[in-house]
């Protein structure tokens, strides 16, 4: 309970007013493509240079918070996944929002990303001596299984059959070769030179899931929009209480009612929080799966599977209340061991060493001023990021009944900026919107956008791991040995298995559901 | 063409698949395409399998593009092509931007082109938007956008 | 309508296009800084440091951005730099010394020592050799020993290929006469230090800086400096030579700011005079030394003779690799 002591300097009015700047500005900056939580907490360090400490890291803490969660705002309205954690919440947040529901979806979204955080933050105050050593008992060969499982979670994933999920999968393994090898340097696949550097993972994702979106609008011609008239049960509701106070009731009911939601489908939040905390923990991997894998692990425990990828509350539950309950227990393994779990985290860590702050075992004895106001930010930060959440929400929801042409230009050109503010290179951009162009094809005939992405994320962890671990292996007791020796590594194997023995079943089950009606 | 049209997606994979295989079996040095060549070999088997789905006429999740809807989307993929291509770093982000935007919105409105609101509205939509992004990108966060000479 | 907004483009570039970067009114925009390694990372971190104080007036009197281009040991943002970079000194680069030198002797990149021009140097960050804090070895010797008793099985991690964590391992088993199993890692430095701790390996080389906070947080045991002398940050451990392995300092991590090759020489004159200056001040200093980053300060001069003196020692080196 030592952290409750230290929310004095969380509440002086500097403290506060920095917590403020770092929730609103972390959602605006969520919100806006290409800016994913790393930019955000880097582009603010210099700012922090001039603090005192605690009040840089509350500045960061609350940044990063906000900035994860403010992801979703793009990802609904948009179809644009601000980072690798928002991806999952596209695939049902965004057909929410296009039904015209896009508050609702929003609403959703900052409620559980609020309770996944809170929980999260919780097991970082209470668990962080034993989470550090979960964190460290994935070396090599456990963090290549780990990618195996992740790569099993393909087939079924957002897929209309197996075999298309899994070819998705295997071009976005592919995509991930390209460029320079990372261990020896060699040239891989560089037909083009726009390709050198590689194809970076934030371009990519705008690529695949904006263009598609811009393409299919311009496909729409000049028609009327489908959504002028398609008024929703609940928003219908606050249309028709009349004055500012009824729509106020609206409002406030509406929020109400979300609430009610997210707590109807307990099941997908605690998987949701659950999945999010223990992969958030893993160094390196963590962060960018945490969505996706908790998405599809609530699909197979839900009564309700048909409906995910249809708009259906479950899909953004799990996906959100997943990515936020990530953010604490990803800084376990920084606090305690200095390792960051995270590209986040290791921003974080320049801003801790930059005040003279070295993470180790000993930070909470050594430190305790301001590595507690630094957690006690964070989760004050929740509450904040969710309350300013959903007034935004209000204000921004309307965005989707905006008519295609606007959008599709909006969409365009944000997704220019996105890609091309990463690395400042207009390279990123053509591999944006060559791979954007591609897929909307591809997705006309059933292949999907997110396994796509999941094999682009998931072949260079499993690369890296599998030459690491091989060349450790190679000096010890071979490779046999070294990959399928040890309690993990089976769990894992057995896990991955399990996964593959899952889609057969549920494929076979579909193809004869399918025959019978 | 309608009938045939969902093989093209399987076939191209498939020559992609069998031009990575080739290329990722003969490259040097071994030692970094050893990945590339398992992932490779499983990108052709599954194309191959995937076409001859396809040609056997497994229909799942496909919707097809129709004549239409290509003739619809044509003009909007050029002037996009353009807009990235070329005018985002040759006139300048801002300036390309509300180029794009304003041409676009024009192509795709449906309201009537021989009313003067029409136009008044479109030209109000992109000052609007290119002014959102210009204060927020330039003048608060001041991040780095495609420059030349017209900003 | 288009050739119209094309001309009038045309004539807008010709009005203002002449106002060249002369060296007189350089610089009137915010500058960018390439580092070629992840947000987060020693250089990375460093280079926010040292540029932090660029906006002010006795300084360049404009910001200096930073933006990360990582990948393969830095050769993606290296080759960027050599090749699509524009050389009219708002694009600078961090660099680091002897990874590029080392890299584009080894070849398969795009760029040598002559593609770039050096302005100033601001650190030099010595490998050093670490075990976990529960090794059972407490000295060089120690680890010496195992590695005789049992050839090419003693695994060590290290940044990458051909970094200065590699040159280290290569002069170390060189001076040892053993043969070791270096692990490189393609995390860099932050991932080579993760698989010591994590007991993933038996040892590791890695960054004076990196080693001195984890030393600091008890997680790693520090046995000895590939230097010629002791560093500041470390007094108590010795370095290599006192330990009888002759190795000198061709693996000190210099890093440093540069432009592309074709940057006018007004542009030039003008970084080395101001950058150098830039370094030195006390509230850059303070942040260094409260990173535990040892900082070294050297001119345009300066760099460009221990670039020339890396190149000979390292094409030594790495012969018959």
């Amino acid at each position: 309970m030592e952290f409750l002591a230290w929310f004095g300097p969380v509440f002086e009015p500097w403290s506060m007013m920095l917590l403020l700047i770092g929730t609103i500005g972390g959602l605006i900056l969520g919100a806006t493509p290409g800016l994913s939580p790393t930019m955000a907490v880097a582009l603010a360090i210099p700012f922090t240079f001039r603090m005192e400490p605690v009040h840089g890291l509350i500045l960061l803490g609350a940044l990063y918070t906000s900035t994860v969660a403010g992801g979703a705002v793009s990802a609904i309205l948009l179809k644009i996944p601000g980072a690798p954690a928002n991806i999952a919440t596209t695939l049902d947040g965004h057909t929410m929002a296009a039904r015209g529901e896009g508050r609702r979806a929003l609403q959703l979204s900052f409620i559980s990303s609020l309770i996944g955080g809170v929980i999260g933050v919780f097991l970082l105050i209470w668990l962080t001596p034993v989470l550090a050593q979960w964190a460290l008992a994935f070396g090599p060969s456990q963090l290549f299984w780990l990618a195996i499982v992740g790569v099993t979670v393909i087939a079924t994933l957002d897929s209309k059959s197996v075999v298309k999920g899994l070819l998705a999968g295997c071009v976005g393994m592919w995509l991930g070769t390209i460029g320079f090898d990372d261990i020896i340097g060699a040239q891989r696949f560089i037909f083009h030179p726009s390709l050198s550097g590689g194809i970076h993972i934030i371009p990519a994702l705008i690529g695949l899931f904006a263009i598609p979106q811009v393409i299919s609008m311009f496909a729409k011609g000049r028609t009327a929009s489908d959504l002028q008239s398609a008024a929703t049960p609940r928003d219908a509701l606050s249309a028709q209480a009349s004055g500012v106070l009824g729509a106020g009731l609206g409002w406030i009911s509406s929020i109400g009612a979300s609430f009610v939601e997210v707590f109807k489908y307990g099941r997908s939040l605690s998987i949701g929080t659950l999945v999010g905390s223990i992969v958030g923990l893993i160094p390196g991997v963590g962060g960018q799966i945490a969505g996706l894998v908790a998405y599809d692990q609530s699909r197979n425990f839900s009564k309700e599977r048909e409906k995910f990828g249809t708009g259906h509350p479950e899909g953004i539950i799990s996906a959100e209340s997943a990515n936020n309950a990530m953010v604490g227990p990803s800084l376990v393994p920084l606090l305690t061991l200095s390792i960051p779990g995270s590209p986040t985290a290791a921003v974080l860590l320049g801003g801790l060493i930059i005040h003279g702050i070295f993470p180790g075992p000993d930070i909470f004895t050594f430190h305790p001023n301001v590595v507690w106001p630094f957690i006690n930010s964070m989760l004050l930060g929740q509450v904040l990021m969710c309350f300013f959440g959903i007034i935004i929400a209000g204000m921004v929801a309307k965005i989707v009944k905006v008519h295609h042409s606007t959008m599709a230009a909006v969409v365009l050109a944000l997704a220019l900026f996105g890609s091309y503010s990463v690395q400042l290179s207009m390279n990123d951009v053509f591999i944006m919107l060559c791979l954007g162009t591609g897929m909307y094809f591809l997705e006309r005939w059933g292949y999907s956008a997110a396994p796509l992405v999941l094999g682009l994320i998931l072949g260079p962890i499993a690369e890296g791991n599998f030459v690491e671990g091989a060349t450790i292996a190679a000096a010890q007791n071979g490779v046999f040995e070294y990959f399928l020796r040890g309690t993990m590594n089976k769990v894992l194997i057995a896990l991955a298995l399990a996964s593959i023995a899952y889609a057969v079943w549920i494929s076979r089950r579909t193809q004869a559901h399918g025959g019978q009606s | 063409m309608t009938r045939w049209q969902h093989i093209i997606p399987p076939a191209v994979l498939t020559l992609v698949g069998l031009w990575v295989c080739y290329v990722s079996y003969t490259s040097e040095p071994a030692a970094a395409f050893l990945f590339p060549r398992i992932v490779a070999t499983v990108f052709a088997v599954l194309a191959v399998w995937g076409l001859a789905s396809a040609v056997l006429g497994d229909g799942s999740g496909n919707q097809g593009i129709s004549a239409q809807m290509f003739r619809n989307m044509l003009p909007g993929i050029v002037v996009g092509a353009i807009y990235i291509f070329w005018a985002a770093k040759g006139l300048g982000f801002y300036t390309a931007t509300a180029l794009s935007t304003f041409v676009l919105v024009a192509l795709y409105d449906p309201a009537p082109h021989n009313r003067l609101w029409t136009w008044g509205k479109r030209f109000a939509i992109t000052a609007v938007f290119v002014a959102v992004m210009y204060l927020l990108f330039s003048v608060l966060l001041n991040v780095y956008t495609p420059k030349e000479k017209l900003f | 309508m288009k050739k119209l907004i094309a001309g009038a483009a045309l004539a807008l570039m010709a009005l203002t296009g002449t106002a060249q970067a002369d060296g007189h009114n350089y610089p009137d925009r915010p500058i960018m800084m390439m580092v070629s390694y992840g947000a987060g990372g020693a250089t990375d971190f460093q280079a926010r440091i040292v540029t932090m104080t660029a906006g002010n007036e006795d300084a360049l009197g404009m910001p200096i951005a930073i933006i990360n281009k990582p990948g393969a040991g830095g050769r993606v943002g290296w080759n960027w730099f050599a090749t699509q970079a524009e050389a009219d000194g708002y694009t600078l680069g961090a660099y680091n010394v002897p990874h590029f030198i080392a890299q584009s002797i080894k070849g398969g990149v795009d760029y040598s020592t002559d593609s770039f021009e050096p302005i100033a140097n601001w650190g030099a960050d010595p490998a050093v050799f670490v075990v976990a804090a529960n090794s059972d070895m407490n000295s060089m010797a120690d680890v010496i020993d195992f590695a005789k008793a049992n050839p090419g099985k003693l695994t060590f991690s290290g940044a990458g290929l051909f970094v200065g964590h590699h040159i280290a391992a290569l002069q170390l088993e060189k001076a040892a006469g053993v043969k070791l199993a270096y692990i490189p890692n393609k995390k860099g430095g932050a991932g080579a230090m993760k698989a010591v701790i994590a007991g993933d390996v038996m040892g590791g080389v890695n960054n004076l800086s990196d080693a001195f906070r984890a030393q600091a947080a008890g997680t790693v045991k520090i046995l000895g400096v590939f230097d010629v002398a002791r560093n500041d940050f470390l007094p108590d451990v010795p370095t290599m030579m006192e330990q009888g392995y002759d190795i000198d300092n061709a693996s000190v991590n210099f890093r440093g700011v540069m432009v592309p090759k074709g940057t006018p020489q007004a542009v030039i004159d003008k970084l080395a005079a101001t950058v150098p200056e830039m370094f030195k001040n006390g509230r850059v200093a303070g942040k260094m030394k409260a990173g535990g980053s040892p900082m070294h300060i050297m001119t345009r001069e300066e760099v460009q003779a221990m670039w020339a003196k890396r190149q000979e020692t390292l094409t030594t080196l790495l012969e018959g690799l």
